[in-house]
């Protein structure tokens, strides 16, 4: 009787899934993964890569990336800078409409960015906007008029913005999703909300039609796009957190894009779905420079000297790419000649040379966090510097957050870190070991190198930036070499035949705009 | 029997102040904050941030305002999920929990009881054998191993069912089946032990003896007696199976609150934290309630004992 019902059952389900099959696949939808749910949709407090991938479709900004990752128009059709570098002036495109078909204005611009910078909204990346007049004091509350930051629309056509200093990379900086126009009308009415569907006001290629939280989140075209209504109807954006279940969910048809979790990416290689996009981001590990060993440059210089990067792509198997120096290849004033290379009897004489005796050091701690790829690498480094150095090397996981913790308070003599392009320009990337950032954890200090990069920010000749920037990159990697970068990553796609035209970028970023499905 | 209850429910509330208080506590102790991520932010934003969500007080002053909203039933904002409050996010989340976690209920409950009653009766029998060797495995191979081996199976393999996604009842079933595996097995094993101890009980003999119908005696005698035991592990089980599985949620991309369980602590996302800590305790207080209610109907000496104090 039970074995009667469970058969009837199973045949029942077998009818409905013949029946699912059916109405696979439909035309001019595309149905990626997300992964995760977006923390928010509010481009001005949005931090993360998952809700950036759903903004981009949504939203556009003054300017955008071209296939170069040069800044090219935008939302502003065309801008000037002033003879001392200091003043930008962008000219809005016109006829721009938002999906509510409220025209666009400068002024959007300037309610996006007061609200970025204002204390109250505590955005994380208000920082992207300190190099504008006044921006930083407003945003730490020490200026109370907004008046006096310099960003203005003397007209709903033009935008003018005044820097403390020059920075070259301005227009670049502006294709951030925290800098795109706000209808601060819709903010002040629907409040937190106003990112909900049917309250989203967008004027990207796409608008926001349904979010069902942690499950996933529906796009669909927009008809008052200012450059045409693109080829999609509907995006379909899925939040599969597990990378073989949606691996699995795309060889049964009901994803078309998805990522290739690591351990997978060899089967697929060979595969014409297959598409493999260099990005970047770097790998590398820093030293704290503060307490010995790693206080002598000379024994960070021999533990630099006796990784093999070579050995890398073959362990990770992701398409990782070894770069033995900082600005990521692709990166405009990258070079491939500077950095440190294996060359284990050049650092075992650099440690006899510091007077460090392998076998009487201390056994050195790498820490990392709990990660199989970190755990692969780290494993790699503690043989290399074994065999090749004969010191000891202990290897520590940590949980996220408890491994940022101890980077900000106490950092280990020696940990991994990343660090993937926010703008395509070098400065993004050198700043990062100033010895005001907030993100330098070595503890090193070189006023030298904090002065060549904040010349190469404000140098507009790109001959004389790559030399600034080359200079940089000498001290930071091969002299001083407070970190060692190890190598870049990519991200793997498996791309549905009935695709076309899904080209992802460096940055990591996607645009759906002239992607089209049968 | 009503103090009696009125009392169970005012020792559960009692409980939950203590489950709310110890998490406060102990994610405090954690290091890193919520708005520690790969890039550091500049001190000032920091500034605001703690301001904007309250944590810029002493820890005291942070636990009094957390009581004092807890009592007005506000869970308040999540920290990672801007805009979005607590409440928001699980009264999305626990309903599609409570349809999973029913169905996998029902099955493991009907499942491991008719399994168990089975093997019990006929001791050592080829059904008893299977059964003990289905339950091993059920009770021993992790909810991933099964999921993925359902995936594998009945989504790659013979495509009969989707691997993942929330579309409809055809979506539940490998979930349910995964999340349901362990419990069925172990209530398998619970109630064959069970039938085969009251099965030699006197009162069994007796009734046969008396010419009693064998259908009858297991229905009457048999399973009622039998099912004591095993229903003081129905109440912790629908509170663990309502709240749903971390695991089985993300292997098969069920959006339900099980999920949080992880992510809100790696992510310290402390209001979150406490919401599903609260509901989790919430549901096995009225479950452990429900189970004593149910046993209090199954055992007429526990009726007897409580009427006549």
């Amino acid at each position: 009787m039970a074995l009667r019902g469970v058969s009837v059952a199973l045949a029942a389900l077998l009818a409905l899934a013949c029946v699912r099959g059916a109405e696979r696949a439909p035309a001019r939808e595309l149905r990626i993964n997300l992964e995760t749910e977006p923390p928010t949709l509010d481009w001005n407090l949005a931090t993360d890569g998952v809700s950036i991938i759903a903004i981009e479709q949504l939203m556009r900004g003054l300017t955008r990336l071209d296939s170069e990752l040069r800044p090219a128009p935008d939302l502003a059709e065309s801008w000037e800078v002033s003879a001392d570098g200091r003043t930008y002036t962008f000219r809005l495109r016109p006829g721009v409409l938002w999906s509510d078909g409220v025209p666009l204005s400068a002024q959007h611009f300037v309610d996006s960015w007061q609200r970025l910078l204002a204390p109250a909204t505590a955005a994380e990346y208000a920082y992207f906007l300190f190099g504008v007049k006044n921006a930083r004091a407003y945003n730490a509350g020490k200026l109370d008029d907004f008046g006096a930051v310099g960003v203005h629309a003397p007209d709903a056509a033009t935008l003018v913005v005044e820097l403390d200093a020059p920075l070259v990379y301005f227009p670049a900086l502006v294709n951030f999703m925290v800098t795109f126009p706000l209808r601060r009308d819709l903010v002040e009415r629907f409040g937190e909300r106003w990112t909900d569907p049917g309250k989203l006001v967008s004027l990207g290629p796409f608008v926001l039609d349904e979010w069902r939280h942690e499950y996933r989140l529906v796009l669909r075209a927009n008809d008052r796009y200012w450059a045409g209504r693109p080829p999609l109807d509907r995006i379909t954006a899925y939040m599969v957190q597990e990378g073989s279940t949606a691996l699995v969910l795309w060889e049964q048809g009901l994803l078309d894009l998805v990522k290739i979790p690591a351990l997978e990416i060899r089967r697929y290689a060979n595969r014409p779905e297959y598409l493999r996009q260099p990005l970047l981001r770097g790998y590398y590990y820093g030293f704290n420079t503060k307490k010995p060993p790693f206080d002598d440059a000379r024994v960070r210089r021999a533990f630099a000297l006796a990784i093999d990067r070579a050995q890398f792509p073959e362990l990770l198997r992701g398409g990782e790419q070894p770069w033995p120096s900082w600005i990521p290849p692709g990166m405009p004033h990258a070079n491939a000649d500077l950095g440190l290379r294996f060359d284990p009897e050049r650092a075992r004489a650099l440690l006899r040379e510091a007077g460090v005796d392998p076998t009487r050091l201390a056994p050195v701690r790498i820490v990392y966090n709990s990660d199989q790829t970190h755990k692969l690498v780290a494993e790699k480094v503690q043989s290399f510097w074994r065999d090749n150095l004969g010191v000891r090397v202990e290897l520590e996981n940590r949980e996220w957050k408890v491994f940022l913790k101890e980077l900000q308070t106490d950092p280990p003599p020696v940990f991994r870190l990343g660090w993937g392009a926010d703008f395509p320009d070098p400065d993004n990337f050198m700043n990062l070991f100033t010895s005001y950032s907030e993100n330098n954890h070595t503890g090193w200090v070189n006023p030298h190198y904090d002065e060549l990069v904040q010349r190469a920010a404000r140098e507009p000749d790109p001959g004389e930036r790559q030399r600034l920037y080359d200079q940089a990159q000498r001290i930071l990697v091969e002299e001083d070499v407070p970190m060692v970068p190890l190598f870049v990553t990519a991200q793997n796609f498996a791309v549905r035949p009935r695709v076309h035209g899904f080209r992802p970028t460096a940055m990591d970023l996607y645009f759906f705009e002239q992607v089209s499905a049968e | 029997m009503t103090r009696y209850a009125i009392g169970r429910v005012l020792a559960g509330v009692i409980v939950l102040w203590v489950v709310a208080t110890l998490t406060f506590a102990l994610l405090r102790f954690l290091p890193g904050g919520p708005f520690d991520k790969e890039r550091s932010l500049p001190p000032e934003i920091m500034r605001n941030l703690e301001r904007r969500y309250a944590l810029d007080g002493t820890l005291l002053e942070q636990y009094g305002d957390y009581l004092a909203r807890l009592a007005r039933g506000d869970l308040g904002p999540s920290y990672k999920y801007v805009g979005r409050d607590v409440a928001d996010i699980l009264r999305d989340a626990v309903p599609v929990s409570l349809e999973l976690g029913a169905a996998a209920f029902a099955l493991a409950v009907a499942g491991g009881i008719s399994l168990g009653l089975a093997a019990g009766a006929r001791r050592d029998s080829l059904v008893d054998r299977s059964v003990a060797l289905g339950s091993l495995v059920g009770v021993s191979a992790p909810s991933f191993v099964i999921g993925a081996g359902l995936i594998l199976v009945f989504g790659l393999g013979l495509q009969w069912l989707p691997a993942g996604l929330w579309e409809g009842p055809l979506y539940a079933v490998l979930p349910a089946c995964t999340l349901a595996a362990l419990p069925m097995a172990y209530a398998a094993q619970l109630t064959r032990a069970q039938v085969v101890a009251v099965m030699e009980q006197d009162y069994v003999r007796t009734a046969r003896a008396l010419g009693v119908a064998e259908a009858r005696v297991r229905r009457r005698h048999v399973l009622r007696n039998a099912l004591l035991a095993v229903m003081t592990y129905f109440g912790p089980l629908l509170a663990i199976l309502l709240t749903g599985s971390f695991v089985v949620e993300r292997i098969f991309a069920v959006p339900g609150m099980g999920r949080f369980f992880v992510t809100a602590v790696t992510n310290r996302d402390y209001p979150l934290v406490l919401g599903v800590t609260l509901v989790y305790g919430a549901l096995v207080v009225l479950a452990n309630l429900a189970v004593d209610l149910l046993y209090a109907w199954l055992d007429p000496r526990i009726r007897v004992g409580n009427t006549e104090k």
